[in-house]
C-alpha cells in the first residue's frame, strides 16, 4: 500500500521542508481568518494528502490521495469566499483538476489492466506490450501536467493559486506542484521506462515554451499573488527543461549527462519550493498589512516591514538566479547539461531544440529580473502610493519566524549544496542510473564540476567569499574616508516628490508590454478630463490596462463557445414542434438502414458518402426547417 | 601571479582613461578641443572630496546598492582570460556566471533606480530592464557559442585556446558570434544607439536616470562601476575576437592588448559619431539582430559545424 523508496522519501523531506515553516507562518495568520477550524482542518489534509500521495505504492491509493488533494485545496481556496472571483477561481480550477483526474484514471485502468491494487512494478510489464505507448505517455502529460501548469493547461493557476489564504497558496505553488511532477517522475522511471527519444523532446519544448509564457504574463500583471503564481509556471518550466533534457540524454545512452540533468531538475525542485514559498509568504505578509493584492497600492514598505523586505529581497535574487545563490546553482546545472549536449550527432531536430530551449532559458531569466525588480520596487521602495501602504506594521513574530526559517533553508540549500547533490545523487543511483556525485564534486566540496567533456565550473562558496570581501573592502574604505551626509529630499524638477510622481507597476512594465503588445494584447482603459479643451493639459487622468491571457481568450473561450453551439442544437432538437417528431423518426430509420451495411460488412466510400449525403439533406429539409 | 594581478590593476586602471579616450576621439571628429585622458581621475577624485546627499525618501537600498554594484564587476576582473602566456589565470569560470555577475550589478542598479522616489529613476529602471531582459539571451547565447569553438566552456580557458589556436574551421559561427557580441557591447554599455552617456534629457536617459539622485562617493562608485564594465567587455571581445598577440613576450603581449583595447574604444567612438541615438520602441529590432546573430551561430556550430 505504501513504498518507502529514496524517490518517496525525498518528496516527503520536500514536504516537510516547506511544511515546517508554513506551519509557523499560518500560526500567525490564523487570527485573521474567520472560518478558524476549517481552515485548519483542509490545511491538514491537504499536507497529509501530499505525503499520502507521494508515499502510496499502488494505483487506487495513489488516486485515493491524489483526489483528497485537489479537493482539499479546492476547499482551501473557498476559506474567504467574499469576492465572486474567487468562487469562480475555485470552480475553474475544480473543473480543470478533474480534467486531469479522468486521464489519470485512464492511464492506470491501461496499465493495471483493471486491477488498481497491483503495485507500479507489475504495472510496467502490462505497459510493456502495450501498443500505444505513446498515447499513455499523454494520457500522464494531460493528467500531471495540468495540475503542474504547462502550457496550455495553466490558464486556471494564476487566479486559483492567489485566491487562497497566503499559507495555503504558497503550499500550492510550493509543494503541489512538485507533487504532480513527482507524479510524471515516478510513472515515467517506473512504469513507462524505455523512453523513445520525441518524449524528451517534447518535454523540452512544452517545458521551453512553458518558462516563456508563464516569466511573459507574470511581468504583465498588477496582483502581486498572481504574479507570482504566473513565475510558478516559468520555473516549472525550467524544471522540464532539465527533466526534457535528462530523458534525451537518456534515451542516446549517455547515462552520466542524463543523471546530470536529472538532478538539475531535482534541485531546482527543491530551490523554487524555497523561494516560491517565501515569496508567498512575503506577499501575504504585505496583503495581511495593507489588505490590497493591487502593486500599485504598495510603496514605502522596506521601512515599514524590514523583515520581510529582507526575506523577500533574498528570495527575489535567488529566483532570478543571481550569483551565488541557489537559484543560480541550479540553473547553471541547466545550462551545463544542456551544453553537453554539443557532441549528439545524429538527430536534427534535437540540434535545433537544444538552441532554442537554451534561448528560452537565458530569455527566461533576463525577464524574471525585470519582473522582480518590479515586485520588488515598486512595493518594498519609494514612497507609500495609499494610505493602507502608509499604516502598514510589521507583522506579527509567528510569521516572521515563518519567513526566516524559509529563508535559513534557503541560505542552507546554497552552503550545503554539495550535500543536497548526493541526496539526489543516491535517487537516482536507487533508479538504476550511475552516480556522478564523485564527478561533479571531483577533488573537494567547493566547487560544482559539469560532467560534460571540458565543461564549466562554478564554487558557490567561492563566489560568496570573494563577493563578500570585495564589498567588505569597499565599505571599511567608504567608513574610513569618513564622508559627510546631508539628508535632504529627491529632487523633483522643482515639484514635490509625491506618490504620484513615482513610477507605477502599469508604467514600469509599460516598455514590455508595448514590445510584446502580440502576445498581450491589452485592454486599455484612458480616462482624462482636459482643461479648457486643451488636449494636453488635464486635471485628472487615469489609466488601466487589463491582459487576458492568450490561451484563454482563444482555447478556452473558443472551447465555451463551441460547447455553447452544440447544446444550443440540442436543445431545440429537444424543443421541436410535435410535428417534426414523425421527421426525425423517419430520419433515425434511415440512418439504422444505412448503418446496417456496416454489420453486414458492405461498406464501400461511394455509397457511404452519397447515404451521409441523403441523411444530411433530409435533416436539413424535415427536420430542421428554414431558418426564421 | 604577478602578470595576473599586474593585469587587474592595469585594467582598472586603465577603465576611467578608456572611457575619457571615447569622449576625446568623439571630440576631436566634432572638430571641438578634446578633454584630457585622465578627466576621469578629475571626475574621480572631485566626487570624493563631495559631501553624500542622501534623499529621505530613500532606504537602506541606496546605502548598500552602490557596493553591491560595485564588487561584481571587480570580481569579473579577476576571471576575465589572460592577457600574455605564463600568466595566472581562473580557467574554469564559465559564462553563466560572468552574465549573472553582470546581472547581479544590474540588479541593484535598478532597485537603486526605484528607490529615490523620483520619476527619472523609475523611468530607467523600467527601461534598462526592458534593456537588459533583451540582452541577457544575446549574451548567453555568444559566449556559449564562443566557448564551444573554443572547446572550453571555462571563459579563461577558452580565451587560451582561442590564441593558441584559432578556429579557422569554424568561422562562420565566429563571425557571427562576434558581431553579436559587439552588438552587446553597445547595449551594455550604454553607448550610443542605445542609451546616451552624456545626457540628461528625459527622453534619451536609462543609466543616467537611475542615479540621478547620486552624489559624492555614491555617484563616484557607480561610475567606476560603469567604466569598469565597459573595461570588461571591451576586454572580452578583445581576447575572444581578436585572440592574438597572446604568445608575444610578456610586455610586449600587454601593449597589444592595450593597444587592442584602444582601437576597439576608437570603433565605437567613431560608431557614437555617426549614428544618431535609437528611440527605446527601435531598440529591440537592434538586440533583435543580436539575438538573431548569435542563434545563427550556435545553430552554425551545432547543424553545420562552421
Amino acid at each position: 500500500m505504501f513504498q518507502f523508496d529514496t524517490l518517496s522519501l525525498i518528496f516527503v523531506a520536500l514536504i516537510f521542508f516547506a511544511a515546517i515553516p508554513n506551519i509557523f507562518y499560518s500560526l500567525g495568520y490564523l487570527p485573521h481568518i474567520k472560518r478558524k477550524s476549517y481552515y485548519v482542518i483542509h490545511y491538514f489534509a491537504f499536507i497529509f494528502s501530499m505525503i499520502g500521495v507521494v508515499l502510496s505504492a499502488n494505483g487506487l491509493v495513489f488516486l485515493f490521495f491524489w483526489e483528497i488533494m485537489s479537493l482539499a485545496s479546492w476547499q482551501l481556496i473557498l476559506t474567504e469566499p467574499k469576492e465572486k472571483s474567487v468562487i469562480d477561481a475555485a470552480r475553474f480550477y475544480f473543473f480543470m483538476t478533474h480534467f486531469g483526474f479522468i486521464f489519470l484514471l485512464l492511464f492506470f485502468l491501461i496499465v493495471s489492466n483493471g486491477d488498481l491494487e497491483i503495485s507500479f512494478t507489475q504495472m510496467h510489464s502490462i505497459a510493456s506490450i502495450f501498443p500505444y505507448p505513446t498515447i499513455l505517455f499523454f494520457f500522464l502529460i494531460l493528467g500531471f501536467l495540468s495540475k503542474a501548469g504547462v502550457v496550455p493547461v495553466h490558464v486556471w493557476l494564476p487566479y486559483a493559486h492567489p485566491a487562497a489564504p497566503s499559507p495555503a497558496s504558497a503550499l500550492m505553488s510550493g509543494v503541489m506542484l512538485k507533487v504532480a511532477l513527482y507524479g510524471l517522475f515516478r510513472f515515467l522511471f517506473d512504469v513507462l521506462y524505455p523512453w523513445p527519444l520525441e518524449w524528451g523532446t517534447f518535454i523540452l519544448i512544452i517545458g521551453s515554451i512553458t518558462s516563456l509564457v508563464g516569466i511573459l504574463y507574470a511581468m504583465a500583471e498588477h496582483d502581486i499573488k498572481a504574479l507570482l503564481a504566473n513565475s510558478s509556471i516559468e520555473n516549472i518550466g525550467i524544471i522540464l527543461i532539465a527533466f526534457g533534457m535528462g530523458m534525451i540524454f537518456d534515451t542516446l545512452h549517455m547515462e552520466i549527462l542524463s543523471t546530470f540533468s536529472f538532478i538539475a531538475a531535482m534541485f531546482h525542485i527543491f530551490n523554487h519550493m524555497g523561494f516560491k514559498s517565501l515569496l508567498f509568504m512575503g506577499a501575504g505578509a504585505i496583503l495581511h498589512q495593507t489588505h490590497t493584492k493591487n502593486l500599485e497600492k504598495y510603496g514605502g514598505l522596506i521601512k515599514l516591514m524590514p523583515v520581510t523586505a529582507f526575506t523577500f529581497l533574498f528570495a527575489a535574487m535567488s529566483i532570478t538566479a543571481l550569483p551565488p545563490s541557489n537559484g543560480f546553482l541550479s540553473e547553471w546545472m541547466i545550462f551545463q547539461s544542456m551544453l553537453s549536449s554539443s557532441n549528439i550527432t545524429n538527430d536534427m531536430s534535437l540540434k535545433l531544440a537544444i538552441p532554442f530551449a537554451i534561448f528560452a532559458l537565458a530569455m527566461t531569466g533576463g525577464l524574471a529580473i525585470a519582473t522582480f525588480i518590479k515586485a520588488y520596487g515598486i512595493s518594498f521602495l519609494g514612497i507609500h502610493r495609499s494610505s493602507n501602504a502608509k499604516h502598514a506594521k510589521e507583522v506579527n513574530f509567528f510569521m516572521q519566524i515563518g519567513m526566516i526559517l524559509m529563508m535559513f533553508f534557503i541560505i542552507s540549500l546554497m552552503l550545503f549544496a554539495p550535500q543536497f547533490l548526493k541526496f539526489f545523487d543516491s535517487l537516482f543511483v536507487d533508479l538504476g542510473l550511475p552516480s556522478v556525485y564523485m564527478r561533479i564534486f571531483p577533488e573537494d566540496m567547493f566547487s560544482i564540476h559539469s560532467v560534460g567533456v571540458h565543461g564549466g565550473v562554478v564554487s558557490p562558496l567561492i563566489l560568496l567569499a570573494a563577493l563578500f570581501g570585495i564589498t567588505l573592502l569597499l565599505v571599511v574604505a567608504y567608513k574610513v574616508l569618513n564622508v559627510k551626509e546631508r539628508i535632504y529630499h529627491t529632487w523633483g524638477c522643482g515639484y514635490k516628490t509625491s506618490a504620484k510622481t513615482q513610477y507605477t507597476s502599469t508604467g514600469f512594465s509599460g516598455v514590455m508590454r508595448r514590445f510584446f503588445n502580440w502576445l498581450y494584447q491589452p485592454e486599455e482603459c484612458f480616462y482624462k478630463q482636459n482643461l479648457a479643451g486643451h488636449e494636453t493639459k488635464f486635471l485628472d487622468a487615469s489609466y488601466e490596462v487589463k491582459i487576458k491571457p492568450l490561451f484563454e481568450r482563444t482555447i478556452y473561450d473558443g472551447l465555451k463557445k463551441g460547447i455553447n453551439t452544440i447544446s444550443y442544437w440540442v436543445y431545440r432538437l429537444a424543443h421541436f414542434e410535435q410535428t417534426r417528431y414523425p421527421a426525425m423518426i423517419f430520419n433515425l430509420m434511415l440512418f439504422i438502414l444505412f448503418s446496417y451495411r456496416i454489420f453486414t460488412h458492405e461498406v464501400s466510400w461511394e455509397s457511404l458518402m452519397i447515404e451521409s449525403i441523403m441523411m444530411l439533406i433530409s435533416m436539413k429539409i424535415l427536420v430542421i426547417g428554414e431558418k426564421k | 601571479m604577478i602578470y595576473y594581478f599586474g593585469t587587474i590593476v592595469m585594467l582598472v586602471l586603465l577603465a576611467p582613461i578608456l572611457l575619457s579616450y571615447i569622449k576625446a576621439v568623439k571630440m576631436v571628429l566634432l572638430f571641438k578641443r578634446p578633454i584630457s585622458l585622465f578627466q576621469g581621475y578629475r571626475n574621480f577624485s572631485k566626487l570624493m572630496q563631495k559631501e553624500t546627499i542622501i534623499s529621505e525618501e530613500t532606504s537602506a537600498i541606496t546605502r548598500w546598492a552602490p557596493f553591491f554594484i560595485l564588487s561584481p564587476l571587480v570580481l569579473i576582473l579577476f576571471f576575465l582570460p589572460p592577457v600574455t602566456q605564463g600568466s595566472y589565470y581562473v580557467s574554469f569560470v564559465d559564462a553563466f556566471t560572468i552574465t549573472g555577475l553582470i546581472s547581479l550589478s544590474t540588479f541593484f542598479l535598478m532597485l537603486l533606480g526605484l528607490d529615490s522616489a523620483s520619476a527619472f529613476g523609475g523611468m530607467g529602471s523600467s527601461r534598462e530592464s526592458f534593456i537588459s531582459a533583451l540582452v541577457e539571451p544575446a549574451m548567453v547565447l555568444t559566449i556559449f557559442s564562443v566557448s564551444l569553438m573554443a572547446g572550453n566552456l571555462g571563459i579563461g580557458q577558452a580565451g587560451v585556446n582561442l590564441a593558441e589556436h584559432f578556429p579557422q574551421e569554424h568561422m562562420a559561427s565566429f563571425l557571427f558570434a562576434g558581431i553579436s557580441f559587439f552588438i552587446l557591447l553597445i547595449a551594455e554599455n550604454g553607448r550610443i544607439p542605445v542609451d546616451n552617456p552624456e545626457t540628461h534629457l528625459e527622453l534619451t536617459m536609462v543609466h543616467e536616470a537611475m542615479t540621478l539622485d547620486l552624489t559624492g562617493v555614491y555617484l563616484a562608485i557607480i561610475e567606476s562601476a560603469a567604466s569598469i564594465k565597459f573595461i570588461i567587455f571591451a576586454s572580452l571581445f578583445a581576447s575572444l575576437f581578436f585572440p592574438f598577440g597572446y604568445r608575444l613576450e610578456p610586455v610586449e603581449a600587454i601593449l597589444f592588448f592595450i593597444i587592442k583595447l584602444f582601437i576597439i574604444a576608437t570603433i565605437v567612438a567613431i560608431l557614437e559619431v555617426n549614428t544618431a541615438k535609437l528611440r527605446l520602441f527601435k531598440i529591440p529590432n537592434l538586440l533583435g539582430l543580436s539575438i538573431v546573430f548569435a542563434f545563427l551561430s550556435l545553430i552554425t556550430f551545432y547543424v553545420l559545424g562552421a
